[in-house]
């Protein structure tokens, strides 16, 4: 909602620059968006007429224009606007003349001198409209600063009004807010009753009653529509960002504008028969006023005549029986559409409306007739004319229900302490009627105040006129119950510090994707896909956050990255049949060198063992690594892949990117991914802590060759699951492989230690348990020793 | 008996020729080894008359004494040389950079999460945290939007069939409400989605929304809390807020949340008294009990904390920044 100041000042006697309107505003919930002062406007802005056009000799696109601007001589300027032509009157900025973004000087363009700029709606300020020169009423003197010519000495608000305050999308909705806050009373808008000067032809059938419960019409005769308007009401259309069209549209606009009711005028001749309001049918179209063409469904509500759909009811008119500057009989709209019909509806057509913006939040259904004369009003006082009686059908309008309003709640809601008189004071400037009962109020609400339905509502109002700044801080208190928490529980915090101090670095990226990653690198076949994607790179949920992790490689390696190791936890989402589950995943990437260039260490790439070593840590050795044959990801290397697994159940994957991949990204040095559940690991079980013993453990030291495809891990996993008593530890410490040994042969050097609980081992017991895991490896594995 | 005493002579100019302790061994042998000087000189002892024997046998005793004195004073000598040059000898640069890992680091969302979350749990908040995909009931109706709100247009929603990709973490606390009993006082972070891309929006951004529901809790505690919770956030006692009217359908009375900054005011959030038609959506007795809400945003508070005046970098990933937050 845009307008201008002094407007709003035509509805108070006392003089609005008393006040701080900005604050009062704001403070009023009415948000200042911005503020436009066009007393800073420059006074060498003036009224130009165009006296001669001529082609520009090197430039198809521009005009060379001779302009009198009401000095001796006149100004030769070059202009590219597809408007310039001889006779009208616009705006020139002179030389010297400062507008919003630069000063005008003498120039030449293209070889020919050009002494100052015809300027467009956009370029001093009025709206956005760049297309073209702003042409200015033909009555404009010439020389006259454009200020002065356009009323312009004048500030335009806008406020962004929120979607309860439909009321507030109209002056006197504003002026009766302002009225409220400032405490001084507002002049009501004269409003003539109407001459009937003949009968109204015009039937009107209303079939939807629940759509539309009131629906005001009245025909007005014999206008000329090629009058001009003054110009304060152009001008006050202007200030509100609305384009003057033609007189009769331009006063159903400022009445819209005045009153907030949205009007609608039909050219009469055009209408045949009776006006329905009715819904659409099926294949039945409709060419709006900004050309669009609808084709309706069947469920829209519209108004028709005989020939069919005239205009989309609350939201736009149609063509066909549009006002122009040749209409000479009018059939004027003033109707009440349910906002629950209008809702969403205008957005369904991708259109946004001064109209249904205003019907969807609640338009005053006590103001429908109104507004109407307010308008034929004015059209006969300047496009002169006569009118029928008026025709205004009602049904089941909404109603209001009192509201029950206590004090005391007031109070324990707000936190304040505010008496009865204070609260009647504030109903009164709201003009909220109340009648007093013995400890609440019954609120009578109007018809305008569609917001206002419970007691929530009103206490709302009276911390509004009591002022929010009036609000004390006050620091609340409670009772001081701990929170349950469990040791065995690690926290999310916990885990990303982890990462953190390993030497990874968090990274956050976009829970969307590209379909082609998700389908081919994520190999994902049921697609969650948004229906209104932002971008084409961004239109499928991720299943995994590989893709996302590559894009921050590449993004990285192109700032010359050479290491690179990142982490992230974030949800990924699977569609299962028609469920969609997110799970959150532990996910990573690392690339290049182990550790960053250094003068102590040689350049050693990163490989899986350091990461699988990270994820051990993190993870508290709760998680296995598996050899797998099947289900491994496309994405990652088959011969070094490991399976994540906690207690048997899958939850994750780390390994090197496939080399495929590797080449399809362009990157130089393998690339290791890893991914697993979050859940998989928050749970950090307490095992048993037991004392360590007074003696010192026995180490032997074993060295085996066994086959190549042998997994160690299943060598450990057996014997640690047999349990061997006084056997405390058993790994792999060196491993060897190449020449002196078969080539599908590798060499294990086995780490046993020993101890007993109470007594230091004797050196055949030593050898008895040695035997016995060699016997192991001999027989389960086929081990020699070498 | 002089050719004896001269012997501690040459011991001394021996001893004081060697180098290494090898080298005082061998000299050493020579003087009191098993065929040493000294050695040879007690054996001759057997030749001398009885009553002779005492007296030179004792001062044969005191030059070996004297000899085994010189011998250790220069085996001393010897030893901490030895030291002396190994310490030389293993001199380091100190100046010389440690040898690491590169630094580790958490991006400035979560460092900014952790902090909110640490002082909402000071007074005892739980943490909360729910789907990301939501259905529209969670979205919007449960928090009075219904269908066609006009308010609805205010979220610039994704959508995914019929499931919304959540435009707040108020579902959140629809969850929560319906999952407990008051009084509960919760915030609930996380990942939100919205259809705006510009230099100052992001599709998907992060919020901390907070409810607190008792028998009391008002409006003038909500401002209390926030005050008290900003003004810990950025280390500033002298920091106040103001509320200034607004509308938010789960919300009434709601408001937005300025605070001071700079000699002006910034807009941080936006907060209210949970909407009566709220707590009928999750069953509870909105006359024995009344509450509110309040939502901020994350990147926003991240911006300020650490003077980032662009959005950007928080999802470019760029390892430069994010080694800087390495701690």
């Amino acid at each position: 909602m845009q307008f201008s100041k002094k407007w709003l000042q035509t509805f108070f006697s006392k003089s609005l620059n008393d006040f701080d309107l900005s604050n009062l505003l704001t403070m009023a919930g009415l948000e200042v968006d911005d503020i436009k002062n066009f007393n800073e406007l420059s006074d060498n802005i003036v009224v130009a007429e165009i006296v001669k056009v001529e082609k520009h000799p090197n430039a198809d696109k521009l005009n060379v224009c001779e302009v009198n601007v009401g000095q001796e001589s006149n100004l030769q300027i070059v202009c590219g606007a597809p408007n310039a032509r001889q006779g009208i009157k616009v705006p020139c900025a002179l030389v010297g003349a400062k507008l919003p973004d630069f000063e005008i000087k003498k120039a030449k363009l293209r070889g020919v001198d050009s002494f100052g700029m015809l300027c467009s709606a956009k370029e001093i300020g009025l709206n956005d409209e760049l297309d073209g020169l702003h042409e200015l009423h033909q009555s404009a003197k010439i020389g006259q600063s454009i200020k002065e010519a356009l009323s312009l000495n004048d500030t335009i608000y806008t406020l962004s009004i929120t979607p309860n305050r439909g009321d507030c999308l109209s002056m006197i909705g504003i002026a009766r807010e302002i009225s409220a806050q400032i405490k001084v009373k507002m002049n009501d808008v004269e409003i003539i009753d109407l001459s009937q000067k003949f009968n109204n032809s015009q039937k009107v059938l209303v079939e939807e009653n629940k759509a539309c419960p009131r629906y005001c019409g009245i025909q007005i005769n014999q206008i000329n529509n090629k009058i001009k308007l003054p110009q304060w009401l152009i001008g006050y259309l202007d200030s509100a960002g609305i384009a003057s069209i033609n007189p009769v549209v331009d006063i159903t606009n400022f009445v819209l504008l005045e009153q907030g009711q949205p009007l609608h005028a039909f050219d009469q001749k055009k209408l045949q028969g009776e006006i329905k309001v009715r819904r659409a049918q099926k294949k039945e179209s409709l060419l709006l006023l900004n050309e669009q063409k609808i084709d309706f469904d069947g469920s829209e509500l519209v108004i028709a005549d005989n020939s069919g759909p005239l205009a989309l009811a609350g939201i736009m008119g149609g063509q066909s029986s549009a006002i122009t500057t040749d209409t000479k009989e009018v059939f004027l709209e003033s109707a009440f559409f349910a906002p629950e019909e209008i809702a969403g509806r205008a957005r369904s057509f991708s259109l946004s409306t001064d109209s249904s913006h205003r019907f969807e939040r609640g338009v005053d259904y006590q103001n429908t007739l109104k507004a109407m004369q307010r308008a034929a009003n004015l059209i006969i006082k300047f496009c002169g004319g006569e009118c029928s009686n008026a025709v205004d059908i009602q049904n089941t309008l909404p109603q209001r229900k009192k509201i029950h309003l206590r004090t005391k709640k007031i109070n324990n809601i707000l936190g304040i302490d505010i008496n009865t008189k204070e609260v009647e004071d504030i109903l009164s400037r709201l003009n909220l009627d109340f009648l007093k009962q013995d400890e609440h109020y019954e609120v009578n609400i109007p018809s305008y105040r569609f917001d206002l339905t419970i007691e929530a509502d009103l206490i709302e109002e009276v911390i509004r006129l009591y002022g929010y700044n009036n609000i004390p801080a006050i620091t609340p208190q409670s009772n001081a119950s701990i929170i349950k928490n469990c040791i065995t529980n690690k926290s999310l915090n916990d885990i990303k510090l982890s990462f953190s101090n390993l030497g990874y670095n968090e990274v956050v990226t976009y829970s969307f994707i590209a379909k082609d990653v998700e389908e081919e690198l994520h190999e994902n076949k049921s697609l969650i896909e948004l229906n209104n994607p932002i971008a084409s790179q961004m239109n499928v949920m991720r299943t995994k956050l590989w893709g996302s992790h590559l894009e921050t490689l590449t993004y990285n390696i192109n700032r010359g990255q050479s290491q690179v190791r990142i982490f992230e936890i974030a949800a990924t989402y699977h569609k299962h049949k028609t469920e969609i589950i997110e799970e959150t995943m532990v996910s990573g990437l690392l690339y290049g060198s182990y550790l960053p260039e250094q003068w102590t260490a040689e350049k050693k790439y990163i490989n899986f063992f350091n990461i699988k070593g990270d994820i051990e840590i993190i993870s508290s050795n709760l998680l296995d690594f598996n050899r797998t044959d099947s289900g491994i990801p496309a994405s990652l290397h088959p011969g070094q892949t490991a399976e994540i697994k906690k207690r048997d159940q899958h939850v994750g994957w780390l390994g090197q990117l496939h080399p495929a991949w590797q080449q399809k990204y362009s990157l130089d040095d393998k690339v290791y991914l890893f991914e697993f559940k979050l859940n998989s690991i928050l749970e950090n079980p307490m095992n048993r802590i037991e004392l360590p013993s007074k003696l010192t453990p026995v180490r032997r030291d074993i060295s085996v060759l066994i086959d190549k495809n042998i997994a160690v891990g299943d060598i450990v996993a057996t014997i640690k699951s047999l349990n061997i008593r006084n056997l405390i530890d058993f790994y792999p410490f060196d491993l060897y492989e190449g020449s002196g040994i078969d080539n599908n042969k590798k060499s294990i050097a086995f780490l046993i230690l020993m101890q007993d609980t109470y007594k230091t081992l004797e050196e055949n017991e030593v050898t008895r348990i040695v035997d016995q895991v060699l016997s192991i490896l001999q027989s389960n594995f086929s081990a020699t020793l070498r | 008996m002089d050719q004896l005493k001269d012997l501690i002579n040459q011991a001394k100019s021996e001893f004081s020729q060697c180098q290494s302790l090898p080298d005082l061994d061998h000299a050493k042998a020579k003087f009191i080894g098993k065929s040493g000087a000294i050695t040879e000189a007690m054996r001759s002892l057997s030749s001398i008359p009885k009553e002779e024997k005492p007296k030179v046998g004792a001062e044969i005793n005191s030059i070996k004494q004297e000899i085994e004195a010189l011998l250790a004073a220069r085996r001393n000598a010897i030893q901490s040389q030895a030291m002396q040059s190994q310490l030389e000898s293993e001199l380091i640069d100190v100046t010389l950079p440690g040898n690491k890992q590169s630094a580790g680091s958490l991006h400035p969302i979560s460092l900014t999460l952790q902090r909110v979350e640490m002082l909402f749990r000071s007074i005892g908040f739980d943490v909360a945290t729910g789907p990301e995909i939501e259905d529209d009931y969670h979205n919007f109706t449960a928090l009075n939007i219904p269908e066609s709100h006009p308010a609805r247009a205010m979220h610039d929603t994704f959508y995914i069939g019929k499931h919304v990709l959540r435009t707040h973490t108020s579902p959140v606390q629809v969850r929560y409400m319906k999952a407990h009993q008051p009084p509960l006082k919760i915030i609930s972070p996380g990942r939100v989605y919205r259809v705006d891309s510009d230099a100052t929006h992001s599709p998907m951004f992060h919020q901390v929304e907070g409810l607190w529901i008792d028998e009391k809790a008002s409006f003038a505690n909500l401002k209390g809390l926030l005050q008290d919770f900003l003004q810990s956030f950025f280390e500033d006692e002298s920091l106040i807020i103001r509320f200034r009217p607004s509308f938010f359908p789960f919300t009434e009375p709601s408001a937005e949340i300025d605070m001071s900054w700079n000699d002006g005011w910034l807009e941080i959030g936006g907060c209210g008294m949970v909407h009566p038609e709220v707590l009928k959506q999750v069953e509870i007795d909105h006359d024995n009990f009344q509450g509110f809400a309040f939502g901020l945003g994350v990147e926003r508070l991240a911006m300020l904390k650490f003077g980032i005046n662009d959005l950007r970098p928080f999802f470019n990933n760029d390892l430069r920044f994010l080694k800087q937050f390495s701690r």
